[in-house]
């Protein structure tokens, strides 16, 4: 026989209290049923608004020529208040393959930011580049960006991932607009821990201009070709074909 | 007097010739260049401009060496007065004083019947002590001493409870807030007045803590309150050393919020809540409603 | 995060799934108790390829609690890896389908209405496995809490409050091993994963 234990007196405050705003839960009407997270993504997929694209120009230009092409980049790119901002990563690339060699891997990115410890690990799937037509300015390929915890490099390996090979990048990143602009300098991984003194695999620097949009944005591309042509003289910034450059 | 006239002009009629430069350039070619040689009369009529704007460089630069720099300040003599309203029938001054006069009154009127009012309530805390035979005697203030006599206070509390950990801050001037962790159930942020304690918030252990913003959780704000109602039980203008120790020995008792059971009704929870009273004097837990 | 604790809920002869539900609901809300809302928490399990080698297996969950994160737990062996990420690992999940498959039917979840009341949250789930119920899950989470040692007696007493004696006067195998840590999301993942692994063995699936 159940017996309430205790006895509550209910103050007049608690009847409203479904009608004060919670902060940290969103507020949902107790007639809406709840959806699962697989239906709202579904959705976005469908209206389009998730960024599962990245369209890609790539160039480089060597050490002793780089101030230059920072200081026009300062004067064209929108985040530069306190100076370019900095950024010290370590990129680490796994692949996963469901049998010999005809199949194709699967090719996953973990990168973590070696300046701030306690910011989320990204993992990245990039797929191959869409065959366009040469007309394309841009490389375009898909690709999806996830924020994880810190566990996400044993998840891999477990999972049956092999580290293929892993590298440091240092560098600066600019921004205008949606397009992101890095130029950066890619370092081998030293023995040991992560000692200081890593060295450079190449006198130069590369510079990446890039944008994470939906599929079928393709104006996008245009713009980064306009933008791709005022750093001209400086550093060519063009589709790089992969294909040749695997033997 | 005649040198500074001569250089003024001098520079009006710089002035003047280099409006005509940039003039003549904002127009560019125009009709009366003519239709042969426009470019060159164009450059030949530019030249002459800038020859003009030579010259009249040169003439600025003779009549300004021939000044000589005025001797100290300048005597403004008479005409310093000019900031000063000196007429009396000007200034509406009688209007101004009757105004503040009655101000005053009304001051006079307020204070007298908040006095009447507050000096019922017995909790007050006040600065001064309003008995008049003790005048004379210095005052044990708690409120007027030095931050380091307040730091090294604190630093004894730090060492006493090894569950709590304190630390000082003072974004206030010279008054101190300490940010008390107890264990891993909740922290605190204590405001004080030189030695006594103003204020204090509590939150949960994984909140953001701010002096301002209450918790999130019901059982934290309902130890705030106990903790102001401590604060004030606590207080004592003679030993305020002594107040502030009992404070931070009582708010230690609060270690065990979740896992002790009030000692009146035996149980963990009443109406949803933890016991979040302690006992003045003898640390024990009880719920709100069972309190002795 | 507050401590949070799993309940299996008996089923009676005379009761279904809803009707026992509203049982748990009248008297939650006879302690008063607000309902603030629904509450879902899903698991979908994929496989690996038998040419990967041993099999290894990934269970991908959601918690309404936390609308933003997608939690997965990799099991290989006797190894246990969790990992918490953003709404986007469901596509990369989708994108390797030819390396780890899905086994639709054994998607599995517990949905219900959620209450609150002084600083609980309680949560009276039905769990159910591709449309068929499977029984009643309830979750009591106490937020100003985070660690489970000091909470266990408290949460205790306020789920014999109003389920009854059904609970054990031992906190649960898992919080058992962690009554000092501090209170993670990913523990109450982990204990759903735990109760969601019972509910199938009861009628042989997996």
């Amino acid at each position: 026989m159940f017996t309430v234990r205790t006895r509550i007196k209910i103050p007049p405050r608690a009847i409203n209290a479904h009608r004060r705003p919670i902060i940290y839960i969103k507020h949902r009407t107790m007639a809406a049923p709840i959806s699962t997270a697989m239906d709202s993504l579904s959705a976005a997929l469908k209206s389009n608004i998730i960024p599962n694209q990245e369209y890609l120009l790539q160039g480089s230009v060597l050490d002793s020529a780089v101030e230059v092409l920072l200081h026009r980049l300062r004067g064209l790119c929108d985040n530069v208040d306190s100076g370019p901002e900095t950024f010290h990563d370590h990129e680490m690339c796994f692949s996963i393959r469901r049998g010999p060699p005809p199949e194709q891997p699967l090719l996953l990115r973990v990168r973590r930011a070696l300046d701030y410890q306690d910011m989320p690990w990204q993992l990245r799937y990039i797929g191959q580049p869409e065959l366009g037509d040469k007309s394309r300015p841009t490389i375009v390929r898909s690709s999806i960006d996830i924020a994880t915890s810190n566990s996400v490099v044993e998840f891999l390996t477990e999972l049956g991932c092999r580290l293929d090979f892993e590298y440091i990048v240092r560098g600066y990143m600019f921004r205008k607009g949606r397009m992101k602009v890095t130029v950066s300098k890619i370092f081998k991984m030293g023995q040991g821990k992560l000692p200081e003194s890593v060295e450079p695999i190449s006198q130069s620097y590369l510079v990446e201009l890039s944008v994470l949009a939906p599929s079928g944005q393709d104006a996008i591309a245009e713009d980064m070709r306009i933008f791709a042509e005022q750093l001209r003289p400086l550093v060519q910034l063009e589709k790089i074909d992969y294909k040749r450059l695997v033997h | 007097m005649e040198q500074l006239q001569t250089a003024l002009t001098a520079i009006k009629v710089l002035r003047s010739s280099v409006g005509q430069v940039f003039d003549s350039l904002g127009s560019g070619l125009r009709a009366e260049h003519g239709d042969e040689n426009k470019e060159t009369k164009y450059l030949l009529e530019l030249q002459e401009l800038l020859t003009t704007v030579n010259v009249n460089l040169r003439d600025v630069e003779q009549a300004v060496s021939s000044l000589n720099p005025p001797p100290g300040p300048f005597n403004l003599a008479s005409t310093a007065y000019l900031s000063q309203e000196t007429t009396q029938e000007r200034q509406a001054l009688y209007g101004t004083l009757v105004n503040s006069y009655k101000w005053t009154d009304k001051v006079h009127e307020y204070s007298n019947v908040a006095q009447a009012l507050l000096s019922q309530n017995s909790l007050k805390r006040s600065y001064t002590n309003s008995n008049r035979t003790k005048r004379g005697r210095i005052q044990t203030s708690s409120h007027n001493v030095s931050p380091q006599q307040v730091d090294s206070l604190i630093s004894t509390f730090d060492r006493q409870f090894n569950d709590m950990t304190v630390s000082v801050s003072r974004p206030f001037a010279s008054n101190a807030v300490l940010h008390v962790t107890l264990g891993h159930v909740l922290k605190a942020v204590i405001a004080f007045k030189g030695l006594m304690i103003e204020r204090v918030v509590v939150t949960g252990y994984g909140e953001t803590m701010d002096l301002w913003t209450e918790s999130r959780h019901k059982v934290f704000r309902k130890v705030t309150e106990n903790a102001h109602a401590a604060m004030l039980h606590f207080y004592s203008p003679a030993l305020p050393e002594l107040a502030v120790r009992s404070f931070m020995t009582w708010f230690h008792s609060l270690i065990n919020l979740f896992s002790e059971p009030c000692k009146r009704c035996g149980l963990h929870l009443h109406s949803a809540l933890p016991p979040t009273w302690r006992d003045f004097r003898t640390l024990e837990p009880y719920h709100q409603e069972c309190k002795p | 995060m507050g401590v949070t604790v799993l309940q299996q809920f008996p089923m009676t002869e005379n009761r279904t799934g809803p009707q026992t539900i509203e049982f748990l609901t009248k008297r939650i809300v006879a302690l008063g108790a607000v309902q603030t809302g629904q509450f879902l928490v899903d698991c979908e399990t994929y496989m690996s390829v038998p040419q990967l080698g041993v099999q290894k297996t990934v269970h991908v969950l959601h918690n309404s609690e936390q609308p933003a994160s997608v939690f997965a737990v990799l099991e290989s062996g006797s190894k246990v890896v969790p990992l918490i990420a953003d709404g986007l690992f469901d596509l990369l999940m989708l994108k390797m389908t030819s390396i780890y498959t899905s086994k639709k039917q054994t998607k599995i979840e517990s949905k219900g209405p959620r209450f609150e009341i002084g600083d609980f949250c309680v949560k009276l789930g039905s769990v159910t496995m591709s449309q068929n119920f499977k029984g009643v899950l309830v979750e009591v989470e106490y937020r100003p809490c985070v660690v489970p040692g000091s909470a266990w007696d408290l949460m205790r007493e306020f789920l014999q409050g109003f389920i009854g004696s059904v609970v054990p006067n031992q906190a649960p195998q898992y919080l058992q091993n962690r009554m000092n840590d501090i209170y993670q999301p990913m523990d109450t993942i982990q204990q759903y994963l735990e109760h969601f692994g019972q509910y199938r063995k009861t009628t042989g699936v997996i």
